[in-house]
C-alpha cells in the first residue's frame, strides 16, 4: 500500500532544486520518505506550506506587529518596543499568541456552549477551503475553470460564522456588532462582486491561470482603476479594517461579536478578519497585479511564482494597513449610504468600463 | 426666520488632492517619524542645572547653622547629632516639596541640587533620612542624553553622553564663625564650656560675685560645642566680618 500511496505523492510532487540534495537524502529513510512525499505532494504542499498553512501564520505574525507600529511611527508613537528589543520588537505578535494560549478560556453561563466553543474553530474551514482554489503559480491545490466564482462565495461564507459567533455569545455587546455586520455584508459583498465581475469580464474568463497569462504585459489595475478602487475599499470594509472597523469598535462595542471571547478562542478569532484579509490580498493581486508573474528564479523551481505571489500579497497588505492611520473612522449610516450609493454606482461604471475594453 | 444650512459643496478635485495630501503625509512619516518620544530609562532629558530633585549632603561642609531646618517651610528637616555632638540636618522626604530653600539658605553650599527624580522608597519609615551624606547609590541605564529643541518645528537632538546628575555649585567662601558671649549676665559659672572646648579658647575668672567669660577669637574654631553645651544660651556662634 505504501507503494501505492509513494506513487500518488511522487507522481505530482513539487520540483524546489534549492533543497533537492536535502530530500534526496530524507528519501532514503523508511516512513520517512512518505511524509517528505505526502509534504511535497502538489495540493498538499499548496494548502500546508505556500500559500497556506505557513504562509499565513508568517502574514499573521507579522501583519499584526506591522499594523501597530506602522500606525504609532505615523502617530508619533514607538509601537511594540520591549520584546526583542533588538529587532524592533519583531516577536511582539508571538508572546501575544503565547500569552493567549496560556489564558484561561472562560464560556460563560449565558453563552450557547457548543456553537460558542465550536464556531471559532471550524471558522478555518471558509478560510483553508478558498485556499484550495486559489493557485500559486506551479502550486495548486485544485484546478478548475470556476475557481474565481468558488473562492469568492467560500470567502463570503466567513461573515456567516461571525453572526453565528456573535448569536452564541448571547451579549448586549455581541448583540450589536452581529447586527451591524450583518448590515455592513449587504452593504459591501454587491459592489465587491460587480467589481471582480467587471475583471472578469475584461479577461473573459474565471480562471486564474488564464487571468494571469492575460496580465504579463499590462496589470489589471491599469486597464480597470475604478474596479480596483471599489474592490480596494470594499476589501476594508469586509475585513474590518479601519476607518471601517463597524462590527469590533472596540471603542464602542468592545470587539462586537467576540466580545465574550477569551484565552486561544480569542486569538482563534482576531486572526480572522486578517486570514480573510490575507485570502482578499492573494485574490486582488491576482486579480489587479499581475499574480505570479514575476522575474523567474531557476534555483527555486515551482516555489519561485508562489513567492512571487506571497511577496505581492505581503506588500498589497502591509500598505492598504496604512489607511489605519489616515483616515477617520466611519459610522455605520455612512457606510450603509455610501455602499449603497456611491461605491454601487462607481462599480457599475467599472463594469460599464469593462464592457467597454472587453468590445473594443 | 429659519436659516437652512446647506451641505458644504463637494468639489472632487479638492477631495482628492486632500485624500492625496493625507497619504503622502502619512507615507513620509511612516518612513522618517518626527517621534519626540524620549525612551526614559535607557535615554534621559537632559534638564537645567535649577532642576528641584533630590537634595545632596556633604558633612564635612555643613557648619551646623540650622538654617535649613529653621527656613524649611513643609518642616521637612530636623537636626540630629552624631557621635561627636555636631548636629546635621535629616530630611523626611515624606514631608519635603523639593522646593530648594534650604539649598539657597545653605551658606557653604553643604547641601546641593541634582536631577535625580527618579527614587524609590520602600515605605514611609526610610523616607525619612536620619543620616544623610555624600551621593546616594545612583543605577544608570541611560546611554544618551536627549534634548529638546523649541526652535521653528518641535525636535529632539539625542547625544550618546551620560550627564552627571549633580550639580556642581560654585563653592562659596567659608564663613569663619568663633563663640562669642551673648548674655553675660545668665552665666551660672558652671563652666562646662571650659572644659569642653578642644582648644582652651575660653577662659573664665570670678570677680567677686561676677563670673568674666571670654573667648580667644585667635584660638576659636568655631566648631560651637560651646554654644551647645552652654545649659543657659550664654554663647552664641558669630561670623567673623571683614575688618
Amino acid at each position: 500500500m505504501f507503494e501505492e500511496l509513494m506513487s500518488i505523492f511522487m507522481g505530482d510532487s513539487v520540483n524546489i532544486p534549492l533543497i533537492q540534495p536535502i530530500v534526496d537524502t530524507l528519501m532514503g529513510i523508511p516512513l520517512i520518505n512518505l511524509i517528505v512525499a505526502f509534504i511535497l505532494w502538489r495540493p498538499i504542499f499548496h494548502i500546508l506550506v505556500i500559500p497556506g498553512l505557513l504562509g499565513i501564520t508568517i502574514i499573521l505574525l507579522w501583519i499584526v506587529y506591522w499594523e501597530r507600529k506602522l500606525t504609532a511611527r505615523v502617530q508619533w508613537r514607538v509601537g511594540p518596543k520591549e520584546v526583542a528589543r533588538r529587532a524592533g520588537g519583531v516577536i511582539q505578535t508571538l508572546a501575544d499568541g503565547i500569552r493567549y494560549f496560556f489564558q484561561e478560556v472562560i464560556a460563560h453561563r449565558d453563552a450557547h456552549k457548543l456553537y460558542f466553543i465550536q464556531f471559532p474553530l471550524i471558522s478555518f474551514l471558509p478560510v483553508l477551503l478558498p485556499l484550495l482554489f486559489i493557485p500559486a503559480g506551479s502550486v495548486w491545490g485544485i484546478r478548475t475553470i470556476y475557481a474565481l466564482p468558488i473562492a469568492l462565495a467560500l470567502i463570503s461564507l466567513i461573515p456567516v460564522f461571525i453572526l453565528g459567533m456573535g448569536w452564541a455569545s448571547n451579549n448586549k455587546f455581541a448583540y450589536i456588532g452581529t447586527v451591524r455586520e450583518a448590515f455592513i455584508y449587504f452593504a459591501y459583498e454587491i459592489p465587491f462582486i460587480i467589481s471582480v465581475i467587471a475583471m472578469t469580464v475584461i479577461y473573459e474568463t474565471a480562471d486564474f491561470f488564464e487571468i494571469v497569462a492575460k496580465q504579463s504585459i499590462i496589470p489589471g489595475v491599469f486597464i480597470n482603476p475604478i474596479a480596483f478602487i471599489v474592490f480596494l475599499i470594499t476589501l476594508l470594509i469586509a475585513t474590518s479594517r479601519l476607518p471601517f472597523d463597524i462590527p469590533e469598535a472596540d471603542q464602542e462595542i468592545a470587539f462586537g461579536p467576540y466580545v465574550e471571547y477569551s484565552g486561544i478562542l480569542f486569538g482563534l478569532v482576531m486572526t480572522l478578519p486578517y486570514e480573510k484579509l490575507y485570502l482578499l490580498s492573494l485574490i486582488s493581486v491576482i486579480l489587479f497585479f499581475g499574480g505570479w508573474n514575476g522575474p523567474a528564479i531557476p534555483i527555486l523551481g515551482d516555489l519561485a511564482p508562489a513567492l512571487w505571489l506571497f511577496i505581492k500579497a505581503f506588500i498589497f497588505m502591509s500598505i492598504v494597513s496604512l489607511t489605519r492611520s489616515i483616515y477617520g473612522r466611519y459610522r455605520i449610516d455612512q457606510t450603509l449610504k455610501m455602499g449603497w450609493s456611491k461605491i454601487m454606482a462607481l462599480s457599475i461604471i467599472g463594469l460599464i468600463l469593462s464592457a467597454g475594453v472587453a468590445i473594443w | 426666520m429659519v436659516k437652512i444650512v446647506k451641505p458644504p459643496k463637494v468639489d472632487i478635485t479638492r477631495t482628492v488632492i486632500g485624500h492625496l495630501k493625507a497619504i503622502g503625509e502619512a507615507t513620509k512619516q511612516a518612513i522618517a517619524p518626527d517621534t519626540i518620544t524620549i525612551h526614559y530609562p535607557r535615554e534621559r532629558r537632559k534638564y537645567p542645572d535649577n532642576f528641584r530633585g533630590l537634595m545632596i549632603f556633604s558633612k564635612d561642609e555643613c557648619i551646623s547653622c540650622f538654617r535649613c531646618a529653621h527656613i524649611c517651610p513643609a518642616n521637612a528637616i530636623q537636626m540630629f547629632p552624631d557621635e561627636n555632638g555636631r548636629y546635621y540636618p535629616g530630611v523626611d522626604y515624606a514631608k519635603c516639596i523639593l522646593c530648594h530653600f534650604c539649598i539657597d539658605s545653605c551658606p557653604t553650599a553643604a547641601l546641593k541640587p541634582s536631577k535625580i527624580h527618579d527614587v524609590a522608597f520602600k515605605d514611609v519609615e526610610s523616607m525619612f533620612i536620619k543620616e544623610m551624606d555624600g551621593i546616594p547609590e545612583i543605577k544608570r541605564e541611560d546611554k544618551k542624553l536627549v534634548e529638546y529643541d523649541f526652535e521653528e518645528d518641535l525636535k529632539i537632538t539625542k547625544r550618546k553622553y551620560v550627564e552627571n546628575l549633580i550639580v556642581e555649585v560654585p563653592k562659596p567662601p567659608r564663613p569663619k564663625m568663633i563663640a562669642a558671649v551673648k548674655s553675660p549676665e545668665n552665666c551660672i559659672g558652671c563652666r562646662l564650656c571650659f572644659f569642653a572646648c578642644p582648644v582652651d579658647a575660653i577662659s573664665s575668672k570670678a570677680e567677686e560675685l561676677e563670673i568674666i567669660l571670654d573667648t580667644d577669637p585667635k584660638k576659636c574654631t568655631g566648631c560651637g560645642i560651646c554654644v551647645r553645651i552652654c545649659p543657659t544660651d550664654v554663647l552664641i556662634l558669630q561670623p567673623v566680618r571683614e575688618g
